[in-house]
């Protein structure tokens, strides 16, 4: 049996690309890009889960024996930090298309062809 | 000198980055010249960490915060990596000093700190030994090169950039989805540590997260189905930083690949996986070839040309061989300097003429006579005709794909290769034997930057002996495996 979280992270990655792959609106491929960062991060995130233990912060009563993995999460904070740096590069980017083109739809963005 | 100052070739761009708002109220005079100044200090650390890992023989491990590997992160600069640190450092110095020429319009404290930061970003991919700063670095190199496409504000550029930013977003999420694989099953991030317990890994987690790994770098190595932003990218991106992504971004993201790909060679079913990456990279070769062939747009149809030769280092490198990994390396020298070469002077066309348009390029020969004598070097050998360096690098990327057997991709790239010498000849035609405008003065600085490229290509064309030399032991870096996991000092932990 899958587990809940590989399940929903997964998921999460899947509803992004879909929107990416299906959706007209430039917006909403962004939107389907920041799904499937998220989702990325969740899945990292329960992989360094260990059942029944608590966050990796040694303080009286908790050892390092009682701790979940402390690695996934530094690597998803930083992660999350990259994601919202490429969110803001690509929103910046759509308002500049909008400025100069007139539209969002991304089958009428096509000057560069060949 | 125990080599940890090989460190500040990750520090010096950094500190510098943070530097430029600050000299900002200096003037746009001051910002140019310090762009200079550090590109060639990095030039300069980067030729002494050259010269010591070329004589002792031996790689630069550094480790960051005294920790040891897999503890730390760790930096390996051996052969290949100081060989390409060298690269990446002279041409991000040539590229600050067209930049002073080429760099009016926009703000260019901007542009200084992303070009600071795009060099870091491909140095630290270089160099780095483990997986998940592989991951940062590949970020910051690829956020810079978004805002860099994006930089002259004109509706092309911000569509190019927005290609670009939604390709290299899913390949980025898939490259953190196949390390997070590896490190659910093996525990480790360390690269020798990983290729130190490739063999225990689940057969089926090691595929797909390797075949995601491969998907999210190919994006940035410009590999056949993940190609499309690429010309379009080189096209609108002002001239002196296409200059840089065709001469080490692109090479960044195809090292981390042969790497990470050579690393879990005891997989038992690595060869098909070879064996994708060799169909792919035909694909590449002559689908940016069949590209080329009807461009209107020069600095366009450059950039076909230079993804196809990116997919000729692809075919090299997948074949598996200790002859295939050299002869892919000594291309990706050749090609780093030819496309320089050829990328500085297109853009310094465009600059004086304005516009890459074929029609600028017409009796180019009469007008600015340097400046086509080095792009015509630049274009005969990059089409691969002897006494050039590319025929050599070439000649061996064939042999080495006969040798393995593949004799159907050997004569889909030398077919290839004859397509690109009709549009390069075309070119050179409408360059010497067009109708031409009057006379333009050319700049000293850039007419000597163009020539002295143009000798190197001579020089290793007739003496190619020298390069291939250190080209050879680049590429065992590479190939050689064990020796790069007994080189790193792994602690004995884990498994």
């Amino acid at each position: 049996m899958i587990s809940a979280y590989y399940f929903g992270a997964i998921s999460l990655v899947l509803i992004g690309l879909y929107a990416v792959l299906v959706k007209k609106n430039l917006l909403k491929i962004l939107v389907g890009l920041s799904i499937m960062e998220t989702g990325v991060n969740l899945l990292l995130i329960s992989i360094g889960y260990v059942s029944g233990r608590s966050a990796p912060i040694l303080s009286e009563g908790i050892g390092p024996n009682q701790a979940v993995d402390p690695i996934p999460q530094a690597l998803v904070l930083t992660a999350i930090v990259i994601g919202v740096a490429t969110t803001a590069m690509a929103l910046s980017a759509a308002i500049l298309i909008y400025e100069k083109y007139g539209t969002l739809n991304v089958e009428e963005i096509r000057r560069l062809r060949g | 000198m125990n080599g940890q100052y090989a460190s500040l070739l990750i520090a010096l761009p950094l500190i510098s980055a943070f530097f430029v708002p600050l000299l900002k109220g200096a003037g746009k005079k001051a910002v140019g010249y310090f762009l200079v100044v550090v590109t060639a200090l990095q030039a300069v650390i980067a030729t002494l960490v050259f010269q010591q890992v070329y004589d002792t023989g031996k790689p630069i491990i550094v480790m960051a915060g005294g920790w040891k590997p897999p503890v730390g992160i760790n930096l390996y600069i051996g052969h290949f990596a100081a060989l390409f640190v060298l690269i990446v450092a002279v041409v991000s110095f040539l590229v600050a000093v067209f930049s002073l020429r080429a760099v009016k319009v926009e703000p260019i404290d901007k542009y200084a700190m992303l070009l600071l930061l795009l060099m870091l970003g491909a140095t630290g991919m270089i160099a780095t030994g483990d997986i998940f700063n592989l991951f940062v670095f590949m970020e910051i190199t690829s956020i810079s090169a978004y805002a860099l496409t994006a930089y002259n504000k004109t509706g092309e550029a911000a569509e190019a950039s927005m290609k670009y930013i939604i390709l290299g977003g899913i390949g980025s999420s898939f490259f953190l989805i196949g390390v997070a694989l590896i490190y659910g099953s093996l525990g480790t991030l360390n690269m020798a540590h990983i290729s130190e317990l490739a063999w225990t890994m689940n057969p089926t987690v090691a595929e797909v997260g390797l075949a995601l790994i491969v998907f999210g770098l190919a994006v940035e190595a410009e590999i056949f189905p993940l190609n499309a932003w690429a010309p379009d990218a080189y096209q609108a991106a002002p001239h002196p930083v296409t200059v840089m992504f065709s001469a080490f971004v692109v090479k960044a993201g195809l090292y981390a690949m042969a790497r990470i790909v050579y690393l879990m060679k005891d997989l038992w079913n690595w060869s098909s996986i070879l064996r994708l990456l060799v169909i792919l990279a035909t694909l590449t070769v002559i689908v940016g070839e069949l590209a080329a062939l009807r461009q209107r747009n020069v600095k366009r149809m450059v950039a076909y040309s230079s993804i196809s030769q990116i997919g000729l280092m692809a075919l090299a490198f997948a074949l598996g061989t200790e002859a295939g990994v050299d002869a892919g390396v000594f291309h990706m020298v050749n090609h780093a300097i030819v496309k320089t070469l050829l990328f500085l002077g297109v853009g310094y066309v465009a600059l004086t003429l304005g516009g890459t348009g074929i029609e600028n390029f017409r009796g180019l020969g009469r007008r600015m006579p340097v400046t086509a004598f080095s792009i015509s070097v630049g274009a005969v050998a990059t089409v691969g005709v002897p006494l050039f360096n590319v025929f050599w690098s070439k000649v061996r990327i064939i042999l080495a794909t006969l040798d393995v057997g593949y004799t159907w991709a050997a004569v889909l790239v030398l077919g290839a290769s004859v397509v690109e010498a009709v549009y390069y000849f075309r070119l050179l035609h409408t360059m010497w034997f067009g109708e031409g405008g009057e006379r333009r003065d050319e700049s000293l600085t850039m007419g000597l930057i163009m020539l002295l490229l143009a000798l190197l290509v001579i020089a290793i064309g007739v003496y190619p002996d020298y390069v291939w030399n250190i080209a050879q032991k680049a590429g065992n870096d590479i190939f050689n495996v064990a020796q790069y996991v007994k080189n790193v000092p792994l602690m004995g932990v884990g498994a």
